[in-house]
């Protein structure tokens, strides 16, 4: 039994295109690099301005003339600004469990309930997170006044609720649809009942998911602002809020401070809600966005 | 004696939309066999098992284990265990906790939780893993660790869904041989489900050949292969070399082929369209005896399989036959056929089947 | 041992828990569903509402508000907020592909940081980015005078205070919302056929509009509706960036309801944007039907 030889895989007879190298991997098209190159510098400028003038020493937005931490301080003693800090976080904190409770209910049943009614509440989930937000905000600024309740800080906490339960649900969502339904079965079959089976065996292995996803809500209600500016009261008015009132009155310097704060800290948590699935001995959580 | 069957299903069906999964299913498994539920895939197999479980509804019948009714029991009130084919253990749990979840169910003592633990673990041969947790074991181990999941609850019937299917063929022919040895050892009744009859004929007591949702047959291994009785179990069952034709008077003239002396086979009219079917390795190519059926054809192709050769031999234009011989000792090399060679071969009449 | 042979079962085990799973749901379908149809339904309601004396809005039955949205400074308005939202999908989608297609393809060990390094600072606060965003394209700004150094702009020129500011903070604003979905479309694409392509077209601009362009479609079509929308409906680029002649829809609406206290305006400019913005989702929905279906002629 003779070797029958393969022809080496070039370019067929009869095409003037030269022999090709296979492997274009290394040939990295330098236009392309230099425009994502422009792309992140222009992302990260704004940042970078902000950040770099929360530490000049002089009112400018323009010329830096020494490094202070003046508007650092400033901000610290600021009675309203820091009050208003507190408001954003207790808000954020109360959202993220609420919208944490009630949308990983929501998610697993979701993903398990076969019926229409559970389609159709799939799809309500999705509406807040199409609508822009101005839409939302007067809609709930409107629902409340409708009913009577005065804007307060109680009021945000409701709207940003509602508005969260979406983003948890969507997150965990594929999540959930990825967990081997014979688990629960096994679960079952080893004594426990369906109540017993979800809890000590399904929400265990979205721990990871639900952990992130609150780290995330926490971080989103925080830097919201079309929201809250709608439905806010009076009492300590959450930080974006106050930030937006200071922006459109003119130069205040103490923004840059707290702005550089508020991203800092956004970054961080946000950064940190990716790699908690890490930490669990999973892949790093971007899936959970390419799995959109 | 009549012993109460480990599991009675009573003509169990499971109907979807307008099709049948299980059609009417009467079946009754002894205590203490080793069980198999045998099928191409979408048998209805699983789907049986799933119901024998609780995890299924059969839409009409009734299942019994040990005499009771428990068609309406939820899986966590029967006395059954699973074993699933994707394992499906709980990774956040060390395989210790794995394995102990059902007798923390059912309230055992701590102390005796650990006790009986350590024996499974003793028993699967994983002792020394107790404290890992799942994903860093190997699919082997991840297999065995499922088995002493379900075995540790002491179970009246246990179930297991082609658990060895993911693993590869040397895993998979060591796992046969210890499965076999623990039911031995524990006297608890398996119903194994799989698709490999090679799987099904090494390790059951009884085998149930199902097909489109209805048991072919239901027998002994030995019963199975040697007497099928089908043209479905026949074929299902390894090479089956079935032929058409007609029987008439001691004789099938097939289809396509010459007549083929069968003997006289009560129950079988004249003129009925019959399958005629010969296991390859009960096919003579050489020292033939008296009173065997005797052919002749042309042999097409000699595979070498190591301690087997298999030759198909043309006895006539569409019809071809798969003989098996063993390379053994005596045989030798020279006195092998060539291609093209017209060979002659024959069988017992005992070992032609036909099958109406 | 009696057999039992019911011949036909009529009660049925609840074998796949869906009564369970309505449970689980139901709490945050109930906060959900009310909340969201209780704010449009008085959204519309009020819009056919009227104000009192006092500023106060009040229930009613005024046309007067939706009447006037037919003043023809209002439908310019809406329609400089459907041409900038348009205007900056399309610029988004131009910086986008480029983006995500070098990320996808050429990221390689790196590409799921590159990601995560656009993602993460666009969803940390949008309003401090944006007021960012203000600083470096204003006047004295490190954009303007980079322009002036190369001799692109001269002393004259200015991005703020104009549509190309307000687009600008737009593209700036919502740019992710793009590159998330080509980004995901482009990571599932499998590579081999884009280099079939170039066997099959030579170069690699014609093998772009002709391979990849096609097979990342859908991701595309999502990410231009995940940018207009917000677009349509964002005010804070047009206050920040833009002048009185720059006003979109939102600004409007932020107006009615907090400097100009005409509640009913405001509901009935709202409805104005919902339906914009339902037609265009509606549209988008008729179109993937359409392309699904005649994938799977």
């Amino acid at each position: 039994m003779t070797l029958v030889s393969t022809p080496s895989t070039t370019a067929p007879a009869g095409t003037s295109a030269p022999v090709r190298n296979r492997r274009r991997s290394h040939r990295r098209p330098r236009v392309l690099i230099a425009v994502t190159g422009l792309f992140f510098a222009l992302l990260y400028l704004p940042i970078a301005v902000v950040a770099l003038f929360s530490f000049n020493s002089q009112k400018s937005l323009t010329v830096f003339d020494g490094f202070s931490l003046r508007w650092y301080r400033a901000f610290v003693h600021d009675d309203v600004l820091i009050a208003s800090l507190g408001t954003s976080l207790r808000i954020s904190l109360v959202a993220m469990a609420g919208s944490v409770l009630l949308g990983v209910a929501l998610a697993v049943g979701l993903v398990r309930c076969r019926t229409r009614f559970g389609s159709l509440a799939g799809l309500i989930m999705l509406v807040p997170l199409i609508t822009p937000e101005i839409v939302t905000g007067v809609a709930s600024m409107l629902l409340f006044k409708g009913l009577g309740v005065p804007l307060s800080t109680g009021t945000v906490m409701l709207a940003e609720i509602t508005f969260s339960i979406s983003y948890v649900t969507v997150i965990l969502r594929s999540r959930v649809a990825a967990l081997n339904p014979e688990v629960e079965e096994a679960a079952m079959d080893l004594g426990a009942t369906r109540w017993q089976a979800v809890r000590l065996v399904t929400l265990p292995a979205l721990l990871p998911a639900v952990l992130a996803s609150a780290v995330l809500i926490f971080a989103l209600v925080f830097d919201d602002f079309v929201l809250a500016y709608f439905t806010t009261g009076v009492d300590p008015q959450p930080l974006s809020v106050r930030i937006y009132s200071a922006i459109r009155f003119g130069v205040q310097p103490t923004i840059n401070a707290v702005g550089t704060l508020m991203l800092a800290g956004s970054i961080a948590l946000i950064a940190l809600a990716l790699f908690i699935p890490r930490l669990f001995g999973r892949r790093g959580g971007l899936d959970i966005l390419s799995g959109e | 004696m009549d012993a109460t069957p480990a599991v009675r299903l009573d003509g169990v069906s499971k109907q979807y939309a307008d099709s049948y999964a299980v059609h009417r299913l009467d079946l009754d498994i002894e205590a203490g066999h080793f069980f198999s539920l045998l099928g191409p895939s979408g048998c209805g197999k699983t789907t049986t098992l799933r119901m024998i479980g609780g995890f299924s509804d059969p839409s009409e019948g009734a299942v019994l284990l040990a005499g009771e009714d428990v068609t309406d029991l939820p899986p966590n009130k029967r006395n059954v265990n699973t074993v699933f084919q994707s394992y499906a253990l709980f990774d956040h749990l060390s395989v210790a906790d794995n394995v102990g979840f059902g007798l923390k169910r059912s309230g055992v003592a701590k102390a005796e939780i650990r006790q009986r633990v350590g024996e499974m673990l003793e028993l699967v041969q994983l002792a020394g893993l107790a404290g890992r947790k799942p994903r860093t074991l190997s699919g082997g181990q991840r297999q065995r660790v499922a088995l002493a999941r379900a075995l540790v609850n002491r179970p009246a019937v246990l179930l297991l869904d082609e658990p060895l299917a993911a693993l590869d063929l040397k895993l998979r022919r060591q796992m046969q041989v210890e499965l076999k040895q623990i039911q031995r050892e524990v006297g608890i009744t398996f119903v194994f489900v799989t698709h490999d009859q090679d799987e099904a004929l090494t390790m059951s007591d009884r085998i149930a050949v199902m097909n489109q949702g209805r048991i072919e047959q239901c027998g002994t291994p030995e019963d199975i292969y040697e007497h099928p009785a089908t043209g479905f179990v026949a074929s299902f069952m390894g090479t089956s070399n079935l032929m058409t034709g007609t029987y008439r008077d001691g004789e099938v003239t097939l289809e396509k082929g010459p007549a083929l002396a069968v003997g006289a086979r009560s129950g079988i009219e004249d003129g009925t369209a019959v399958s005629v079917s010969v296991r390859p390795e009960k096919i003579w190519l050489s020292d033939f005896e008296p009173g065997m059926s005797k052919l002749s054809g042309v042999l097409r192709e000699t595979v070498y399989s190591g301690p087997t050769t298999t030759y198909l031999i043309e006895l006539a234009p569409g019809v071809t036959l798969s003989v098996l011989e063993q390379n053994t000792a005596r045989a030798r090399m020279e006195d092998r056929w060539t291609g093209g060679e017209t060979v002659e071969f024959g069988w017992r009449p005992e070992h032609c089947l036909v099958l109406a | 041992m009696a057999l039992l042979r019911p011949s036909s079962r009529t009660r049925r085990r609840d074998t796949s828990g869906n009564r369970m799973w309505l449970w689980f749901m139901l709490p945050g379908t109930l906060w959900m569903t009310g909340f969201l149809i209780a704010s449009l339904v008085l959204v519309a309601v009020l819009a056919v509402g009227t104000t009192d004396e006092l500023g106060n809005p009040r229930f009613g039955f005024d046309l007067a508000g939706v009447r006037a949205l037919a003043d023809p400074a209002y439908t310019e308005v809406l329609a400089r907020s459907l041409g900038y939202a348009l205007l900056t999908c399309v610029i988004c989608l131009l910086i986008a592909y480029p983006v995500a297609y070098t990320i996808a393809l050429y990221g390689g060990r790196y590409k799921h940081a590159l990601i995560a390094a656009i993602v993460v600072p666009f969803f940390a606060n949008y309003l401090v980015r944006m007021y960012g965003w203000s600083v470096v394209l204003s006047d004295d700004g490190p954009v303007l005078r980079a322009l002036r150094a190369v001799g692109l702009a001269d002393s004259g020129t200015k991005i703020l205070n104009s549509g190309f500011g307000v687009v600008a903070g737009l593209v700036y604003g919502f740019v992710v919302f793009m590159i998330i979905p080509l980004y995901a479309a482009l990571e599932r694409l499998d590579v081999s056929l884009i280099e079939a392509g170039r066997d099959l077209y030579g170069g690699p601009i014609r093998t772009f509009f002709f391979v990849t362009l096609p097979a990342t479609r859908q991701g595309a079509a999502a990410g231009l509706v995940l940018v207009f929308l917000p677009a349509m409906g964002d005010f804070v680029s047009a206050q920040l960036m833009g002048g009185p002649d720059q006003i979109m829809i939102g600004n409007l609406i932020q107006d009615k309801f907090f400097q100009g206290q005409n509640w009913p305006l405001g509901s009935a400019l709202t409805m104005l944007l919902m339906l914009v913005l339902l037609i265009g989702m509606l549209g988008y929905l008729r179109r993937t039907r359409k392309d699904e279906a005649e994938a799977l002629r």
